[in-house]
């Protein structure tokens, strides 16, 4: 599996650039509407995961579902007769990307490396906002 | 929701054994957040996986929080750039 190292600076790289362009995006001056500060919201959102997708490429599963979703290409085919029944694992693929088209081993897989960029990617936004506000000069 | 999957207990994935299973399933155990036991103690693996979906959904929950505040920095002129420089030097 990758460095950690190495997909967080990825990830941190890919998520700051996404952030620039929605800052040129923004207009400027009049404070923002209630209907575009949820704009607003929804699309650093959206940035956070399609960074997370596009760092880790098409190497997973849960990556290619992210990115076919972005794409507006349909789903993968669902797994049919799959086992997870077994072990309630029933609620964790509707929540990992491309889960329903998974079987049980590939599912747990994909899980775990789902959490790993999930925890990296909460860590980046985090320091992001940490290290803006303790700045106070604008450089 | 289970009622959209087949409960069927044909062996179309026999060979996906439950030593395999429990292998992954202990690797998710490693994850999750020390809470109330320590990691170390073996769950079930029900009990596992239910908490990585709760564990899973906070994390959703907290990339929203996030965004929105995130968002809200986004208004004042040029903190992305300071905080570009300044997160490729913390690397």
């Amino acid at each position: 599996m990758k460095n950690p190292n190495t997909l967080k600076k990825k990830l941190a790289s890919r998520f700051l650039k996404a952030m620039k362009k929605l800052k040129y995006k923004m207009s400027p001056s009049p404070p923002a509407s209630i209907a575009e500060k949820k704009r607003r919201h929804r699309a650093v959102r959206a940035a956070a995961y399609a960074s997370m997708a596009s760092a880790v490429g098409p190497r997973r599963a849960w990556s290619r579902a992210l990115l076919r979703k972005m794409k507006g290409r349909k789903r993968a085919r669902r797994n049919p007769g799959n086992m997870n029944t077994r072990f309630g694992l029933n609620h964790l693929c509707d929540i990992v990307p491309g889960g329903e088209a998974m079987d049980s081993c590939s599912l747990l897989n994909e899980t775990a490396h789902y959490i790993k960029c999930l925890v990296a990617q909460v860590q980046i936004m985090r320091e992001i906002l940490h290290s803006s506000s303790s700045s106070s000069t604008i450089l | 929701m289970s009622s959209r999957r087949s409960r069927s207990r044909h062996s179309g994935s026999s060979r996906i054994t439950d030593d395999q299973i429990n292998d992954l399933v202990s690797k998710l155990q490693q994850l999750l957040p020390e809470m109330h036991s320590r990691r170390s103690d073996k769950k079930s693996a029900t009990k596992v996986l239910q908490e990585t979906c709760n564990y899973i959904r906070s994390l959703h929950r907290e990339v929203d929080d996030l965004s929105e505040r995130l968002s809200e920095l986004l208004e004042n002129a040029d903190t992305t750039q300071a905080d570009l420089i300044r997160s490729l030097i913390m690397q």
